[in-house]
Order: C-alpha cells, then sequence, then structure tokens
C-alpha cells in the first residue's frame, strides 16, 4: 500500500485546521489540483476534538517537526530550507487533573489537585479513571468548542455549498446566564418570553418591544446612542434591572462597555436565527465541534483533493527571491504555486508578529448536568462579568451529542484571558461544581451539584487579530487558529479571503452537486463535471423552499408577537 | 420497530485504492462501468433503493473519496455505519493482505456496540482479469476465521455477482441495524440540514 504522492499541485494546504479545511475545499471544488497535508495522525489541528486517551497525547505536544535528515542535499543553488514549527502560536496546556480514583475500591489520589478527597462520590456506582478511559472512545472533547447560529455565515455557507449533507447537528436546548447567584433560563423565544415566570407581563411588554426594535432596525432609535453603551441605551429604555441582564449578558453577549451599535448588532444576531431548528438560535455538530473540518475535506476530497496526514514534513524550500518553491515531505520534493497553512506550522524565520491576546479555555468531565433536568439538555450559558472578571462563554454537551458516554457531561469554557485559566474561571467553577463544597453542606438535597471528574485547563494564543502578512513571502497565506467567536464567522471570513486572494473572480464555493447528479458514463462521456454544474440553479431554490417550510418564528413574528402580548395584557 | 417510517442503511466500502470500490459502486447504482474516473470529480455515496423481505430501505453507499490512498480516512467517516464492505482485487495479493488492517481500522474507528458481530461483506473482485493471485478458497478461510463473513467474488466491469452481493450487503445492514434499535436510536433528533423529511419529524423544531 506504498503510493507515492504526485510532485506537482497548484495548491498545497498544511495543516487541517477550520481556515486551511475550507481553502482546501474552494479550491478543489473549483477544479484545483489541491494536496492536503498534516503532520499530524487526526483532522482539525487546533480545531480538533479527542477522545480521552488521545487528549493526553497532544497535551504540550511541541509543534517542531525534528528531522534528522540532512536537507540540504535536496536543494538546488541558491535555495534556502525552512523547518516547520514554532513554540508561539502553539496551544498551552496548564493542567490535567483526575478528581477521582484510579481504580474502584481504592483510596483517591488528587496529587495535583487540592481538593479534598471526601468530596468524590461514595456511591457503588461512582466513576473511577479506569471505567472512565474504557469509554474513551465515547469522548469526543472539543479544544475549540463552537456553536452555529442557525441563520449564521456558517450553516447557510454549508447549505449553500452542499457540504450539509456530510455533517449532522443537535439543536441547543436552552441557554442560562447566572442570575442572582443561581442559573436562570434565558427567555430567548416568544413563547420562552410568554411562559417565563420569572418576568412580569410589564416585563414582557418591554422586552418584546426592545427586541422587535433592535430587530426592525429603525435607524431613527439609535440617533444619539452612536458613543454610548448598550448598556445605557437599556436603561434609557426602562428595562428593569433583570431585563438588562438577560439583554445585555445572554441575548447580546456584551459586557457593561460594549457599545450601543455592537450591542444591537449583536441582539440581531442572536434573534435573527430564532425559530429556524429549535427553541434556541444555535446547533451543535454531532460528535463534536472537529467533525466539521472533516466535511470539509470530505468535500474537498470528492473533487480531487489528495490527502495525507501522519507524512513527514521536512521543510519548505524557497528560492533566492524568498518565493516559495516546493515543500519537503520525507525525501519528495513537492512543488505548488500557493501555500497556505496553519499558523502553528509556520516556520520560525517568519514569525514575525507576536500574539498579544490570549483565550483561556477549560474543559470538564462531569457527572451530571449543572442544572439537572427530565430531559437531557444541550446549554450555553453565558456567564456574566463581575469584579474585573471577563464574561465566560460556557457549552455543556451530554451523551445524545455523541460526545460523551452515558451518565456523563461535558462543559467547555472560554473567555478573553486577564491572568490564566484557573484564575479566570475559578468564580465559574466554585459556583457551578460540587468538589469543592463539603458533601455534609450541600447534603443530599435535589440540586446536587455535578462533580467534576477530570478537568483541563489550557491557553490558546488569539491570533485573529495579528496582521498575518507581514513578512510572509506572498504566495504563502497564514490561517490564524481559533478565536473567541461562538460561531465559525471570523474563519470562515478569513478563509474566503485568503481564496479570494489566490484565486480572484472566481467563486467561493458554489454548490456541489448531489451524488446523483453526477452521472458517471462511460470513455465516451468526457464531460462529468459539466454535467452536474448545469444543475446548480434550481435545487438550491428547492432547499431553500424547504427551509422556509421550518421558519416557524422568523423576525417578522416578533411584531406579532408584540400583539399577543397585548392581548395578554387584556385578560 | 414497525412505527419506523423510513430506513435509511448507510454502508461503507473499503479496500486498498484501486481495487474497484468505485465501480461496484457504480456498476450497482447506476449500471455503468468506465476503466477510467475522472480525477476532478469522485465518487461520494451513491444512493438506492432496494428491497429486503418485503420491506423497501434505502441503502447509501458511501466511498472512500480516494482519503483512503495515504491512510487519510477520517473518522467522520465511518460514523454510523450499518455494514463495512472489504474488497480486495483477485489478481493483486497485496490488496488480499490489507483486509485484516482495514478491518481494523475499521472496528477502531466507528467502535460499533458489538464488534463481533458487526457486519461485514468480502468482495473479492475483478474476477474477469487474469491471472489469479488470490484464490477462492483461501478468501473464504479469511472469512471463516473472522467469524463468517458472507464473501462474493465480483467483477464491476461485467456486473458479474455485484447485484447478488449488494442484496447480500443490504440484508446484513439491516439485520445489524434492526438488533441494534438501542444503537439506531442512541442519538434521536438529529438535525440534517439538507434533509427536510429528517427536520419534520424532529420534534425539537417546535418553538411552541
Amino acid at each position: 500500500m506504498d503510493y507515492e504522492l504526485p510532485s506537482e499541485f497548484d495548491l498545497i494546504v498544511v495543516g487541517t485546521g477550520m481556515i486551511e479545511s475550507i481553502v482546501a475545499a474552494a479550491a478543489s471544488r473549483i477544479g484545483k489540483r489541491v494536496l492536503h497535508i498534516d503532520s499530524n495522525n487526526y483532522y482539525g489541528g487546533l480545531w480538533a476534538s479527542f477522545n480521552l486517551d488521545s487528549i493526553s497525547n497532544i497535551l504540550n505536544s511541541a509543534s517542531n517537526i525534528e528531522t534528522n535528515l540532512e536537507v540540504k542535499q535536496f536543494l538546488t543553488e541558491n535555495e534556502k530550507i525552512y523547518q516547520f514549527g514554532n513554540d508561539a502560536f502553539h496551544m498551552h496546556t496548564h493542567s490535567q487533573i483526575w478528581h477521582i480514583p484510579e481504580k474502584a475500591n481504592e483510596q483517591t489520589e488528587t496529587e495535583q489537585s487540592d481538593l479534598p478527597t471526601e468530596c468524590i462520590q461514595k456511591e457503588e456506582e461512582s466513576w473511577t479513571q479506569e471505567k472512565l478511559l474504557k469509554n474513551s472512545r465515547k469522548f469526543n472533547i472539543d479544544i475549540a468548542p463552537k456553536l452555529h447560529f442557525a441563520r449564521g455565515d456558517f450553516v447557510e455557507l454549508l447549505i449553500s455549498s452542499n457540504i450539509a449533507r456530510y455533517s449532522e447537528f443537535r439543536s441547543v436546548s436552552r441557554v442560562l446566564t447566572w442570575l442572582n447567584g443561581q442559573l436562570e433560563v434565558v427567555p430567548c423565544s416568544r413563547s420562552d418570553v410568554f411562559s417565563s415566570t420569572k418576568v412580569s407581563v410589564i416585563e414582557k411588554r418591554m422586552l418584546m418591544k426592545l427586541l422587535t426594535s433592535c430587530v426592525d432596525g429603525d435607524e431613527k432609535e439609535f440617533v444619539g446612542y452612536e458613543n454610548k453603551t448598550f448598556r445605557t441605551y437599556l436603561k434609557d429604555r426602562k428595562l428593569t434591572d433583570n431585563l438588562i441582564h438577560y439583554v445585555l449578558y445572554a441575548i447580546a453577549m456584551a459586557t457593561d462597555t460594549t457599545p450601543c451599535l455592537e450591542g444591537v448588532e449583536n441582539t440581531k444576531r442572536f434573534l435573527s436565527s430564532l425559530g429556524r431548528f429549535g427553541k434556541t438560535p444555535f446547533l451543535y455538530s454531532m460528535y463534536g465541534s472537529g467533525e466539521i473540518t472533516q466535511a470539509f475535506c470530505r468535500l474537498s476530497a470528492v473533487f480531487g483533493g489528495v490527502y495525507a496526514l501522519s507524512q513527514p514534513l521536512n521543510g519548505l524550500i524557497f528560492n533566492n527571491e524568498n518565493k516559495f518553491k516546493s515543500l519537503l515531505c520525507g525525501q519528495q520534493r513537492i512543488s505548488a504555486e500557493h501555500l497556505v497553512m496553519g499558523i502553528e506550522k509556520l516556520p520560525k524565520e517568519f514569525v514575525n508578529f507576536t500574539a498579544t491576546q490570549f483565550i483561556s479555555r477549560a474543559v470538564f468531565v462531569i457527572d451530571r448536568s449543572i442544572m439537572a433536568s427530565e430531559k437531557e439538555n444541550l446549554t450555553l450559558l453565558l456567564f456574566p462579568p463581575e469584579d474585573g472578571k471577563n464574561p465566560c462563554t460556557m457549552i455543556e454537551v451530554g451523551p445524545l451529542t455523541g460526545t460523551c458516554p452515558k451518565d456523563t457531561y461535558i462543559v467547555h469554557m472560554f473567555t478573553k484571558q486577564t491572568t490564566n485559566p484557573e484564575e479566570d474561571f475559578k468564580h465559574c467553577v466554585e459556583r457551578l461544581f460540587g468538589n469543592s463544597k463539603n458533601e455534609s453542606e450541600t447534603g443530599e438535597k435535589e440540586n446536587l451539584l455535578p462533580n467534576v471528574l477530570w478537568s483541563f485547563y489550557y491557553t490558546v494564543p488569539n491570533t485573529v487579530n495579528l496582521d498575518l502578512k507581514n513578512g510572509i513571502p506572498k504566495n504563502i497565506f497564514v490561517c490564524p487558529g481559533p478565536d473567541l467567536d461562538l460561531d465559525y464567522d471570523p474563519a470562515i471570513a478569513q478563509a474566503k479571503a485568503i481564496f479570494n486572494e489566490i484565486y480572484p473572480d472566481l467563486e467561493f464555493l458554489p454548490r456541489a452537486p448531489d451524488p446523483e447528479e453526477i452521472i458517471i458514463e462511460g470513455e465516451d462521456n468526457n464531460n462529468i463535471v459539466t454535467e452536474g454544474e448545469n444543475l446548480t440553479d434550481q435545487p438550491i431554490d428547492e432547499a431553500t423552499e424547504a427551509v422556509a417550510d421550518l421558519q416557524i418564528e422568523t423576525s417578522n413574528d416578533h411584531g406579532e408577537g408584540s400583539s399577543g402580548i397585548e392581548q395578554g395584557e387584556a385578560e | 420497530m414497525a412505527t419506523r417510517k423510513k430506513v435509511l442503511l448507510k454502508v461503507i466500502i473499503l479496500g486498498d485504492s484501486g481495487v474497484g470500490k468505485t465501480s461496484l459502486m457504480n456498476q450497482y447504482v447506476n449500471k455503468k462501468f468506465s476503466n477510467q474516473y475522472k480525477a476532478t470529480i469522485g465518487a461520494d455515496f451513491l444512493t438506492k433503493e432496494v428491497i429486503v423481505d418485503d420491506r423497501i430501505v434505502t441503502m447509501q453507499i458511501w466511498d472512500t473519496a480516494g482519503q483512503e490512498r495515504f491512510q487519510s480516512l477520517g473518522v467522520a467517516f465511518y460514523r454510523g455505519a450499518d455494514c463495512c464492505v472489504l474488497v480486495f482485487d483477485v489478481t493483486a495479493p497485496n490488496t488480499f493482505k490489507s483486509l485484516d488492517s482495514w478491518r481494523d481500522e475499521f472496528l477502531i474507528q466507528a467502535s460499533p456496540r458489538e464488534p463481533e458481530n458487526f457486519p461485514f461483506v468480502l468482495l473479492g473482485n475483478k474476477v474477469d482479469l487474469e491471472p489469479r493471485a488470490i484464490s477462492s478458497k483461501r478468501a473464504q478461510q479469511w472469512c471463516q476465521s473472522k467469524n463468517g463473513i458472507p464473501y462474493f467474488e465480483t467483477s464491476a466491469k461485467e456486473a458479474l455477482n455485484v447485484e447478488q452481493a449488494f442484496q447480500s450487503i443490504a440484508r446484513n445492514a439491516l439485520t445489524q441495524q434492526n438488533q441494534t434499535v438501542d444503537l439506531y436510536n442512541e442519538f434521536p433528533d438529529q438535525i440534517k440540514l439538507t434533509n427536510t423529511t429528517n427536520r419534520n419529524s424532529n420534534g425539537d423544531s417546535c418553538a411552541c
């Protein structure tokens, strides 16, 4: 089964992160010869998902690829070679800790942990490391978890490009916030607002009116607020403190200093995705966010992209004008016009920028939901800013997402870093999880807090706003790593920008024909591609119509919503 | 399950590059054969309705799209498979030797609930070609050693045994799905952004 890679391509993509994979798919889709190559033995790079066994292997794994090969022998005169990888843009692990005993009937070992041993569950069915690791493959732990706005750029791209056929989703079933010392469901849809017992009738009316004016986007509404905060605007609208909390911290995902117009934009983004697929505006990828990069890679492969993981990437070869010529893979030189690469693979020689912002991230495997209910929930929790702490975004996923075994949940946390992940999330962890509390304090009450079974804290540089062109050869394009956005909007924008620079005037991910539209004929037919292409327009309309069927609650409905509330008030 | 409206079976085809995976699919679904496929557009998956024991089932057959060449099939490809078809070329001994690693790879990546009972079907393709390197007996012995995998000798080019082989694949896949109702229901209410029927049946889509 030893094949040799072809030695010439139009485009080589190094690294299988999100942006790299989108570019690879887009280039293959328009018929470019693409080599998508990675030294890792898995897809996704800094955007991947891992099972419980394998996540420990990536911890602190240096991205430098060392070689004993005498690489100079592969160069011609005036050429130079740079090794892949740098230390600046990789993820950095702070801690990975087990909070449960290794085996049953053994005293808890919490070597690295300062948690008291009594906090561990004493029931017979309690988890052990051994038991969790036996279920290792049932875990798909995202290192860059994402949710998708039902009408956001990502979902629209998946549908318009037909890549949606490679992926499945679940809808997020509730949005939570932390208010007055406890978790509260954020009323985000019209029906939520109606049924909420936490919001008075007058508040309901105020809320619907506000949301409607944000969506309708009447410019006059915001005159004079250009330099004011969203909070000021909400205050001026006489919203109660509770409502301000819901709108500001949850729906707009904003802070006290967020400018008004940005807050309005965020609110629109949230509201316009309501009512398409579920009770909240959000979707989550089945089996984890890491599946998404593979969907783009699959499309690329279907359109002829060559895929090679676990490759010995020995360096990048440049001519004397500093133009990228070839990649040295093992002992083979592979040439291409252009090279796209993930930032973590960038040779040290090209690191002309430093990350000034970092993202604190944490993952917890827990033994029950942070807010138990009869049905399994998929939860987005927006933890508001407090005491100099940044707002924290949390996603809780359960077994129904195919990311963890039965009777466990995974909680992901991320925030703009202030100090380090442990410090940045300390206040959240203390309130949400049970380990730090004495069991007798919480007692056997029904609202037992979940126990942390395993935790992982890490830092990722936020590279999305860096000038990734600074000092980089013209035919090389560097893709930033994961950002703080809840969805893939910045990633898609980056990928599109790179694609447009390499292939101006060519269409970015036009709809791929359905498999049935591709009629693979015998030798007499040399026009296979055209046949699929001709069918481009009509099916898209059908798809759109079908989607329209599901629009139970469009933005216009909010208008109706207010009238509904008036009726309610009349009662 | 009597209430199940529509049965969709996911079948994946594995085997070394060049053994005829795409040709077999194309022969079965489109009744076409080509000696050369355009590299510009690869095979993705093909869908065919088949009748198994008076039941209409939709079989979705997934090709490797060339990602097998450098052992770069991602785990996403294996998700939710109901049957795994292994293919080798009866004139190329190396493709027969690889079968063990393809089977192992499948069991690791797909991690079916009961690996020892998961349905595989083996196809020895290109029986129209000479000289033959792997005898029918040798292939059958391998199948016996793996808990009695059904074996078919096929020729995608001459449409030999292809229909029969896929009928057996459908039957095995269906049995697998019936036996693992549990597994089938493991992830209900999934949302497909493309498939409207799927979405309508999704209870979560109602916001009332």
